[in-house]
């Protein structure tokens, strides 16, 4: 996109300044206009924008600083270059004070002239381009959530309520409906939209290491801490952290977070200093945190500091006018990235995908499109392309008739997992996997803790 | 398509003679127009200003309008006087935007004139530079964005340096420069 030229207006009661600076501007590309005063220089204004104000200090009637004052009570944007015939600090100093860009003592050298406006251009040039990504940035949201049904739209309406404010937010919804989205949404359209976005999955780190990366440490504060490390608390400074099933914290973090988030302060493991933290705190979770409040697992306290508004994402399966549109999308997304000549869907591949109850929501409808176009190089995606075929109840990835390794590994996981009352720990020791594998395995296949 | 023009060369104050015959050369092989150095020289007095010890570039151009260039005609000046504007502390040139005149100033083009040594070539390379450069303004040209450009802004005699004795296409165009010709002035002249 080409810059729009910038538009100068030279104010000045000497017509041999006024033309010699026009005609310098001009040459240089600038669109330049001219007013012989301060009331000539007001009505242009009003009648359309100007980037820079080149004005003479001295001038009858209106002075050059009287001119500042009154352009910046309309329009404090307007970058504004006094100039004078007499040099002084002191009116240069007010000039200064009262927002002027820059001061410049008549004759300029053409150099110094033609660089301080240059800089007064770029500077507008630049605020503009910032307002422009602000609101980019805040327009983004209803693309890259997709699905037009009236669950997701009241979800977008809370995000578009909630945003703007630095409450903190609980998402809420099954594994794989895309909460960590909804909190980058949140945060793209908050305030905080030019700070850092921190995220944290609370439940695939151990108790011992969770405390590290939220806090930090210290040298030496424990086998290993080579060095000083800042944590995703002090990370997030100035922006959004986003905790990812929060309820999967351990008591003990628990504690130091809520200290944390009650004090706006951190102390580093190992640490003995405080250090301040602003930041907005967003968290997600699929667990029934009431239950594992009343279980005593979860402190009440912490429940309710984090639940100050609540966003439910409600899983696909409730919103099956959704399944065309987002498949749809990751159709186009990953064929664009696989560089497949795909189509579309054949009608019995569209029936195939409304019919599946999607238990891994969002997430499973991704992979299997990604999966139908690694066997589908071109035409339409039919039935036996999708990884789901053959499946329609909830607990599909595990019919005893599916002979897969997928399946057969998803069986698997659920009979260990039942084994353990869902204890991911001894779970993940019987499988003889670590717990965050576990965890990523069991979101892939779309198993919850019951 | 050519455009139809003439630029006649005038000297205004002590410009050597040779400065001159080298310039017409070299403008010469590099635009496919007629040019010529004037008889006269003129004297540059009348635009003399007492206060500031230099010289108005603003009279000058009005000097050269008397008696006004024939239609077709650019008439550029060459001084080794110092050019100011009222406003400016000092200028290199000065050109009627789209008008016939224009003036060009050798004072401030070489690096070691306040040393009191000049180096011909670098002159030379530079006011030829400069002579395109104010040339460009009479054809209502504007700075050009293109750095090796002779129609870009130089501030200061390095600046000049950085430049090519060309235009670029689109300000060759409006110069009506034939973009065939070679007129980069390190090149070699075709046989």
């Amino acid at each position: 996109m080409t810059p729009r030229t910038p538009h100068l207006l030279i104010v000045d009661d000497e017509l041999h300044v006024r033309e010699s600076l026009s005609h310098w501007f001009i040459e240089d590309g600038y669109e330049v206009s001219t007013a012989s005063g301060g009331k000539e220089a007001l009505a242009l204004l009003g009648r359309q924008h100007f980037d820079v104000v080149i004005t003479d200090i001295r001038m009858p009637g209106m002075d050059g600083l009287e001119l500042q004052k009154r352009i910046h009570e309309v329009d404090p944007e307007v970058a504004i270059i006094l100039v004078t015939a007499y040099a002084s600090v002191s009116t240069a100093v007010q000039a200064l004070k009262e927002g002027a860009y820059d001061y410049l003592v008549k004759p300029f050298d053409p150099e110094e002239l033609s660089r301080v406006v240059e800089k007064a251009c770029e500077k507008v040039r630049l605020r503009e381009e910032n307002v422009a990504l602000k609101q980019r940035l805040a327009g983004i949201g209803h693309e890259i959530v997709t699905g037009s049904s009236a669950a997701m739209k009241r979800v977008l309406e809370l995000v578009d309520s909630v945003a703007p404010t630095d409450a903190t937010v609980l998402i809420r919804g099954e594994s794989g409906t895309g909460k960590e989205l909804i909190a980058r949404l949140i945060h793209a359209r908050s305030p905080r939209s030019f700070g850092p976005m921190v995220a944290v999955n609370c439940g695939a780190l151990s108790e011992g290491i969770l405390e590290s990366e939220l806090f930090g440490h210290e040298k030496g504060a424990f086998t290993g801490a080579a060095s000083r490390r800042k944590g995703k608390l002090e990370l997030a400074d100035g922006g959004t952290l986003f905790l990812d099933e929060i309820g999967e914290i351990t008591p003990r973090v628990q504690v130091d977070l809520l200290r944390a988030l009650e004090d706006r302060k951190i102390t580093r493991v190992g640490g003995t200093q405080e250090i301040p933290v602003d930041f907005r705190v967003v968290c997600a979770t699929n667990r029934d945190l009431e239950k594992a409040v009343r279980e005593g697992t979860f402190r009440e306290d912490l429940y309710y500091r984090i639940n100050v508004f609540q966003i439910h994402i409600p899983p696909l399966r409730e919103r099956p006018e959704d399944t065309m549109a987002i498949a749809e999308h990751f159709l186009k997304k990953y064929a664009a990235a696989m560089g497949r000549r795909v189509t579309g869907f054949s009608s019995a591949a569209r029936e195939l995908l409304l019919r599946y109850p999607w238990p891994g929501n969002v997430r499973e409808l991704a992979n299997a499109i990604e999966r139908a176009l690694v066997v589908c190089p071109e035409g339409q995606i039919e039935p036996g392309h999708l990884p789901i075929v053959g499946r329609t109840t909830r607990e599909a990835g595990a019919d005893e008739d599916d002979l897969s390794l997928q399946a057969m590994e998803h069986r698997h996981i659920l009979k260990v997992l039942r084994l353990n009352e869902f204890n991911i720990t001894r779970a993940a020791k019987m499988l003889g996997i670590d717990r965050v594998t576990l965890y990523n395995k069991m979101k892939k296949y779309g198993i919850e803790r019951p | 398509m050519t455009l139809s023009w003439q630029l006649e060369l005038v000297s205004i104050g002590a410009v050597a003679p040779v400065v001159m015959r080298l310039l017409r050369e070299d403008l010469v092989s590099r635009l496919s127009h007629a040019v010529w150095i004037a008889e006269a020289s003129i004297s540059p007095v009348p635009a003399f200003d007492h206060h500031r010890q230099q010289y108005l570039a603003s009279a000058l151009l009005e000097m050269l309008l008397v008696p006004p260039p024939p239609p077709g005609v650019r008439r550029i000046a060459v001084t080794d006087v110092d050019l100011f504007l009222p406003v400016f502390t000092h200028v290199f040139g000065s050109a009627q935007l789209d008008g016939p005149v224009g003036v060009a100033s050798t004072f401030r083009l070489h690096p070691d004139a306040v040393a009191g040594t000049v180096d011909p070539e670098v002159l030379r390379h530079r006011l030829l530079k400069e002579v395109l450069h104010e040339l460009g303004h009479t054809f209502g040209l504007v700075h050009c964005r293109v750095p090796w450009c002779a129609m870009s802004p130089s501030r200061l005699p390095e600046e000049v340096d950085l430049k090519d004795a060309a235009y670029c296409t689109a300000c060759a165009v409006r110069v009506g420069v034939p973009e065939e010709i070679p007129y980069h002035l390190d090149e070699q002249d075709p046989p």
